[in-house]
């Protein structure tokens, strides 16, 4: 391993192509170690296809990723021994218990705590004494989180990790993944649950047909202000003088009634709606990622492609 | 009937239909090109009891020659073989594949379903009857053969009704117990288990009448080929075919449909019973996961169990006694035999137990109990989990590719080691308890060969697996290139001319050197073990190189 090289995942113009159809297109990403990186896309915009190239299940058409700055396809087997993985259409043998599974599994790494895995199955309540195949698809999730958890990978990859678990059982799981991080190890979760990356991410990057479109910060995004705020008027109100407004996108108006989104000082937008209209009623609200990510949607559906 | 599924199951099915039939017909037209070109007199200067035993009409000739070879063991066999797995996977197939949900959410009944898949599975074996009857006729007007009496399409119909018979029997066990390798498992039992009985019970005087209690006696103990259609037999499989629809139609009806869960087993039972909780729990659970090749080796822990028996006990000791009940009439007939024809046997001279013994166990039922199994672990090793999208979790474990297929291979040399053994024993037992004074040291030589040769089976199904990641391909043409081999192998001695060509088949190296007398042929062994091993390699590397697929 590269001492020097502190991070978890990097990819340099990680380029996938299906015959003609590019799946991922030069994607330079970086998640460090110590942070949870949500992976942020519609279906089909190349998440799944960005980790399946990173673990060396595909062969990437052009550029590299490097694990801990290991190599993905020519050190493949030395980066399995450090990370966890959560495919995102999680299939395990029906014939074996979830603990015949576990037991498999850490035959195959050598070995694992199991006083680790009692814990985690305690904290998702999983049943380990039942077949993979008589699971739910709840249960048969929390079966694939711990073998994922169990060997305390120092880079875990998630792609959907959540899908079917109760809301509770959510919960427990984005605590485990604050604490890996808190430990100084390293998440990348893909996600289209944009609340549970909204409620663990330190970063995300957000990926559209193959494109990495935008990377932030999620602290970044909040203190970048964009708030949503709903503007009562005294008056009927016109759409196009809220939008001259610089900052403000997303208008909409319903007689005397606008809701917008606004990336600046308040003052600015007061001072110039009241130049026009007698404000009646304000509410502001920081938009949550949810928006956001409608935005930058929106926005490169609208500009074309953004690389970034 | 829901023209939707109707469809569906045909497009999903077409393609192994496509390739049967089409190795059936080519190996037809072949079989006929060779029979043309030799001289026929072996064949009809046969004692006309003989010649009706081995199903051959007055003055025989090459097409009819061809007919036989292709459509009386062969062909049938490969055409059921079809019908029963349409059959088996009709409702228990959707069950297992966890869409039987989705499926019966839309507003039609169990019935509906069922019927229309049926109907498919009847198409279809209809279309390759066909097709075949057509190719059956065609192809001797291509060669300019003089088919004489023969009646083809009395031939062909019984195929089909036969076929589609199969195909009814898997439909119901499936329907009734929603398991489709059991469906599929215990048809296909019943289908060899007749097609034997009916053709050994006949040699025995006071037994013979019993081979009526056997399917496959209605499909050609009449002779269609010769006598025409027998509407008697036709109607028995007929009403048969009624009878396993009814019950199949009953049976997914009355029952719980089972989720994609796989059932309680003898073993989970034992490992829920806190008596026999830490032993069980100990072979199992920890045992059985320990290694990746004992994983893979527990996974069809039960089809080994029949095979191997079935070559123990029915391949092997019981013909023991069937030999001796029979060798008098077995030396009578031989000596009426050209000397030709024995040597066509393949040197299986009946009236020698090492002749009946090749000609019954070892030329064709042991290396297909061998290769079912490598086919299976060699197939399924790599694609399989492809298939099931278990690969990637799997793959995310600190092992290289190579060792996923090194141990995959393990499994497979365990599971042919142990068919063979069984085959071994079974024959040797036979032989001991028996009297036949037959060499063991040939026996171990030809069963040492026969594992040898379903291992390179194996190791081919195993290399389209590990290139393709698609387990159809993997199966179809590993099914392919062992049919035409042993069917090259067969025919090609027969004229002068290609003899030598016979060489080029991987099934020559097996009992050319007639191992069961001379004993083992190191050269051929070792030329088999070659070709394995570079197969291997090529899997290994193959597979290491190429994206795995994810559906």
């Amino acid at each position: 391993m590269n001492e020097t090289d502190t991070a978890a995942l990097r990819t340099e113009a990680l380029t996938k192509h299906y015959g003609d159809f590019p799946a991922l297109v030069d994607v330079n990403l970086e998640v460090r170690l110590g942070e949870v990186y949500g992976f942020l896309g519609p279906n089909g915009a190349g998440k799944t296809t960005m980790i399946r190239t990173v673990l060396d299940e595909i062969r990437p058409t052009a550029g590299r990723a490097t694990i801990l700055g290991l190599d993905s396809h020519h050190d493949s087997v030395e980066i399995r021994r450090h990370i966890g993985y959560v495919p995102g259409d999680l299939a395990m043998y029906p014939n074996l218990t979830g603990h015949d599974t576990l037991t498999f599994f850490s035959n195959l790494r050598g070995g694992v705590d199991w006083s680790y895995v009692a814990e985690l199955s305690d904290r998702l309540g999983a049943d380990l004494s039942k077949k993979v195949g008589d699971l739910s698809s709840g249960n048969r999730q929390k079966v694939g989180l711990i073998q994922a958890f169990m060997n305390r990978p120092e880079v875990l990859i998630m792609d959907e990790p959540s899908t079917g678990l109760d809301p509770l059982v959510q919960r427990e799981f984005q605590a485990m993944v604050r604490e890996v991080s808190s430990e100084g190890r390293a998440v990348f979760l893909s996600s289209h649950t944009l609340s549970e990356v909204q409620r663990v991410a330190d970063r995300v990057g957000i990926i559209r047909h193959g494109h990495l479109v935008a990377v932030e910060y999620l602290s970044d995004l909040r203190t970048k202000a964009m708030r949503r705020v709903d503007l009562e008027f005294d008056s009927p109100v016109d759409a196009g003088v809220l939008e001259a407004v610089p900052g403000v996108r997303d208008v909409s108006v319903d007689n005397h009634r606008a809701t917008l989104s606004f990336d600046g000082k308040m003052a600015t937008l007061l001072t110039a709606v009241a130049q026009r209209y007698d404000v009646v009623d304000i509410n502001t609200r920081e938009a949550d990622l949810e928006e956001i990510f409608l935005t930058y949607y929106r926005d490169a559906a609208a500009e074309g492609e953004v690389t970034v | 009937m829901l023209t939707t599924i109707y469809a569906k199951t045909i497009r999903d099915r077409r393609l192994g239909m496509t390739i049967a039939t089409s190795v059936l017909a080519l190996f037809m037209l072949y079989a006929m090109a060779v029979y043309s070109d030799i001289d026929l007199s072996i064949y009809t200067d046969l004692p006309q009891s003989l010649r009706e035993l081995m199903g051959i009409p007055e003055g025989a000739d090459a097409a009819s020659l061809s007919y036989n070879v292709m459509l009386s063991a062969m062909g049938a066999l490969t055409l059921a073989g079809l019908a029963i797995s349409m059959g088996a996977a009709a409702i228990a197939g959707e069950e297992r594949g966890g869409t039987i949900g989705l499926l019966l959410a839309n507003p039609k009944s169990r019935t509906n379903v069922l019927v229309s898949k049926i109907t498919s599975m009847v198409t279809l074996i209809a279309a390759v009857t066909v097709v075949l009857w057509a190719a059956g006729l065609g192809i001797p007007a291509l060669l300019d053969v003089e088919i004489g009496q023969t009646h083809v399409g009395a031939m062909m119909l019984h195929l089909g009704v036969n076929s589609i018979f199969y195909g009814f029997m898997a439909a119901a066990i499936g329907g009734w117990t929603g398991n489709r390798s059991l469906a599929s498992g215990a048809t296909a039992g019943v289908m060899v288990l007749s097609y034997f009985a009916v053709g050994l019970l006949p040699l025995i005087e006071s037994l013979a009448d019993l081979a009526r209690v056997f399917p496959w006696y209605y499909y050609n103990a009449s002779d269609p080929l010769v006598n025409g259609v027998d509407w008697g037999h036709l109607s028995v499989l007929l009403a048969g075919c009624a009878l396993l629809g009814v019950l199949a139609v009953v049976g997914v009806n009355r029952r719980d449909l089972r989720g994609q869960s796989s059932g309680v087993t003898v073993l989970d039972r034992l490992r829920a019973n806190p008596a026999t909780n830490r032993m069980v729990d100990r072979l199992a659970g920890s045992t059985r996961v320990s290694r990746l090749w004992i994983k893979t080796a527990s996974e069809h822990q039960g089809l080994l169990i029949v095979v191997s028996v079935t070559m123990f006990a029915v391949m092997g000791v019981m013909l023991g006694p069937m030999y001796s009940a029979i060798e008098a009439d077995l030396a009578s007939m031989s000596e009426q035999l050209p000397e030709a024809l024995i040597a066509i046997a393949g040197g299986g001279d009946m009236s020698t137990p090492e002749g009946f013994f090749q000609i019954e166990t070892f030329s064709l039922m042991a290396p297909i109990a061998i290769m079912i199994v490598t086919i299976v672990i060699g197939a399924r090793a790599l694609a399989g989990e492809e298939a099931n999208h278990t690969i990637g979790l799997l793959l995310a474990n600190p092992i290289e590719r190579s060792t996923v297929v090194l141990n995959q291979v393990v499994a497979m040399v365990l599971y042919a080691a142990v068919v063979g053994l069984a085959t071994f024993a079974g024959v040797a037992v036979a032989s001991i308890v028996s009297g036949l004074g037959m060499s063991i040291a040939g026996i171990a030589a030809t069963s040492i060969l026969v594992t040898l040769l379903g291992l390179l089976f194996g190791a081919f199904a195993l290399l389209l697996s590990a290139a393709t990641g698609q387990t159809k391909i993997a199966v179809y043409g590993t099914i392919g290139l062992a049919l035409a081999s042993h069917l090259l192998n067969s025919f090609l001695p027969l004229s002068a001319r290609m003899a030598g060509y016979a060489k080029w088949t991987p099934n020559y190296y097996y009992l050319s050197s007639d191992p069961l007398i001379n004993g083992m042929n190191w050269g051929h062994a070792a030329l088999l073990t070659t070709l394995i091993a570079i197969m291997l390699v090529a899997s290994v590397l193959l597979f290491d190189r190429r994206d795995l697929r994810q559906q």
